[in-house]
């Protein structure tokens, strides 16, 4: 058994807060090894050393294997977390951290070469007798020979990084005319996300919904489900909204689908904390992917649960963890997470980038936040749109809706736009409260931009008050209407 | 920083700040901005321009080149490819014509509401 006293942390953002605070609570000290544009975040100012691997973009920072391992070996540590996406599913990396002498927090480099690669995972499944999706997992790359299989797989047809996760290098072609257009473009966001072009193509299911399993292996190898998690509310395959567990499965398709992922990990031989993904039409369900990390939505089940996965990959590293056969474990409650992207809801989701002014996460029980920026650190157009996670419990479904909702309308995000008010829409709409939804729902519901209401007379009055009170005209509460410095403004209306 | 504004007798708390001339205000579950100078709801930046110029929507890097100066081009077609925060955008023409310039180059890093393509317009017969 190793015991580690510092770890390393190749990622950013949210995720290495979240790595940096379950390190702290274990007395292990850590080396962020971060960008050059990731100086002002909350992981920077937390980790006990930091190392700069590089310039802003990811393929020199990142992405770069080299830099990262060398950045480990310098601050002294002994383990690697990848956190997820960047190098947390490349084998290569995992390999090249063992051959440094250091220790890979997560599962071997031949279980992600075997599942966490879609094309042999498929391979895998099938061997397994896991029920597939239709589709072209073949080495032949070429643009006339991927559209040719989409043609004979018939369209809709969905074309996916190899490599890759998180809806990136991924597009949906729906018509013979666009197919170069996407393959290439999918091939373009594959090479940059995860630097392999490599796609694969699949037949789009277009009323399924996204269920998936946490998996956990211990370090004896021995594998068991942390139940699922539904992520129907996606946008360009992006995950916006997950919640654990599914409202959709009876105890007999838990129990089912349970198995299947259990399965499908075990024979990867996998150990550490992992998602086998499915997708569920018609009361049958299909393997869609196995992501070998921990998952942007690992909240949830953890709320659930009431279990502490960063910690479990950690102990499983160092050869210390087993799953305690008298627990029983079985979820409680309802939680539901909501992924803050930077951008502008009202115009059609483009990303908002600059300085972040005055935040606030309002506090209560059964609240939590997940976030990588404070007031005045700069959000770049570098990375994932990605700021921030606000997950909730609560006793059931709908009560965790209705703190959702209050909790997104009372947290404050100023200098960028953020996606709070659709999420509040969302979580609002009856498809979503009734729990019906599809990975369609967002396509069907909310294709166009959100509409932004007008400003209201009286929010216009309180926007003139506190312009007035910011200028220090007043001290206190503020009769806006003759001392206010738009007076002119208002006559004009 | 927190702000008391009373309206008619009665007083509503809200969050403001100004940043980069911009008001930011939130007050019962919603932000909104104003620009801070006139009063007036905040300008929205150019996402998509005049019709005969594509701008950029967003900060980014521009990827990819799809057509060269002179060449036709329909409207709904794509022009050029850009990235930000990992996520391709394709920049699409709003009108027919022709590419009339270029002012962007594969690889370079632009502001948000610049002129990337400019389009002139077909002339109808």
């Amino acid at each position: 058994m190793k015991k580690f006293t510092r770890i390393a942390i190749a990622n950013r953002g949210e995720v290495a807060v979240r790595i940096i605070k379950a390190c702290e609570e274990m007395g292990i000290e850590t080396v962020l090894l971060h960008s050059e544009a990731d100086i002002q975040t909350r992981a920077f100012r937390m980790a006990t050393k930091t190392i700069c691997i590089g310039p802003a973009p990811t393929a020199e920072s990142y992405l770069n294997i080299e830099a990262n391992i060398n950045g480990a070996l310098a601050g002294g540590a002994q383990a690697i977390h990848p956190g997820f996406g960047f190098l947390s599913e490349n084998a290569d990396f995992a390999e090249a951290v063992t051959k440094a002498g250091l220790t890979f927090i997560g599962p071997s480099a031949d279980s992600i070469r075997s599942l966490g690669d879609k094309v042999h995972c498929k391979e895998l499944a099938k061997k397994a007798g896991l029920p597939l999706v239709p589709g072209y997992q073949g080495e032949d790359q070429g643009v006339d020979n991927l559209i040719s299989h989409a043609e004979k797989i018939g369209y809709p047809v969905i074309v996916k990084a190899a490599a890759g996760g998180g809806g990136r290098g991924m597009k949906l072609i729906t018509k013979s005319a666009d197919a170069r257009e996407l393959i290439e473009s999918a091939q373009r966001e594959a090479q940059s996300a995860f630097g392999s072009p490599k796609v694969f193509l699949e037949k789009y299911l277009d009323r399924a919904k996204h269920i998936e399993f946490q998996v956990f292996g211990d370090s004896s190898g021995l594998v068991q489900h942390f139940y699922d998690r539904e992520c129907s509310v996606q946008r360009r395959h992006q995950k916006i909204i997950e919640e654990a567990t599914s409202p959709s499965l009876s105890d007999e398709l838990r129990r089912r689908m349970g198995e299947a992922a259990c399965a499908i990990a075990t024979m990867g031989k996998y150990k550490g904390a992992g998602t086998v993904e499915f997708l569920l039409q018609d009361g049958e369900f299909y393997l869609l992917e196995v992501n070998t990390r921990l998952q942007v939505e690992h909240p949830v089940t953890e709320e659930v649960l009431g279990v502490d996965l960063v910690k479990m990959q950690i102990l499983t590293a160092q050869g210390d963890y087993l799953h305690d056969p008298k627990i029983v474990r079985s979820p409680r409650g309802h939680s539901i997470e909501c992924r803050i992207y930077a951008e502008n809801p009202f115009m059609g989701g483009v990303p908002s980038t600059g300085l972040l002014g005055h935040v606030e996460w309002p506090e209560g029980p059964g609240r939590r936040y997940e976030y990588g920026f404070d007031s005045g650190d700069t959000i770049t157009p570098f990375y994932d749109p990605m700021i921030a996670k606000v997950i909730v419990w609560d006793e059931s479904r709908p009560r965790a809706i209705q703190k959702m909702i209050r909790v997104l309308k009372d947290s404050v995000v100023f200098g960028v736009h953020t996606n709070i008010p659709y999420l509040i829409e969302i979580l609002s709409h009856k498809e979503f409260v009734m729990g019906t939804m599809t990975t369609r729902f967002i396509e069907t519901y909310f294709a166009d931009a959100l509409k932004e209401p007008e400003i209201t007379e009286t929010e216009k009055k309180i926007a003139a008050g506190a312009l007035l009170q910011l200028r220090g005209g007043a001290a206190t509460s503020t009769e806006a209407v003759s001392s206010s410095p738009w007076a002119s403004f208002w006559r004009g209306i | 920083m927190e702000v008391k504004v009373r309206i008619d007798g009665v007083d509503h708390k809200a969050q403001a700040q100004v940043i980069k001339g911009t008001l930011w205000v939130h007050h019962n579950g919603r932000t909104f901005t104003m620009d801070a100078g006139s009063g007036r709801k905040s300008r929205k930046k150019s996402a998509g321009g005049s019709s005969d110029r594509i701008n950029a929507p967003m900060p980014g890097k521009v990827t990819k080149l799809l057509l060269a100066p002179g060449s036709a081009v329909e409207a709904g077609q794509a022009v050029l490819v850009m990235e930000a925060m990992k996520m391709e955008y394709t920049l699409k023409a709003d009108i027919a014509g022709t590419i009339d310039g270029i002012e962007c180059a594969v690889g370079d890093q632009v502001v948000l509401g610049k002129t990337l393509v400019k389009i002139k317009p077909a002339t109808s017969k």
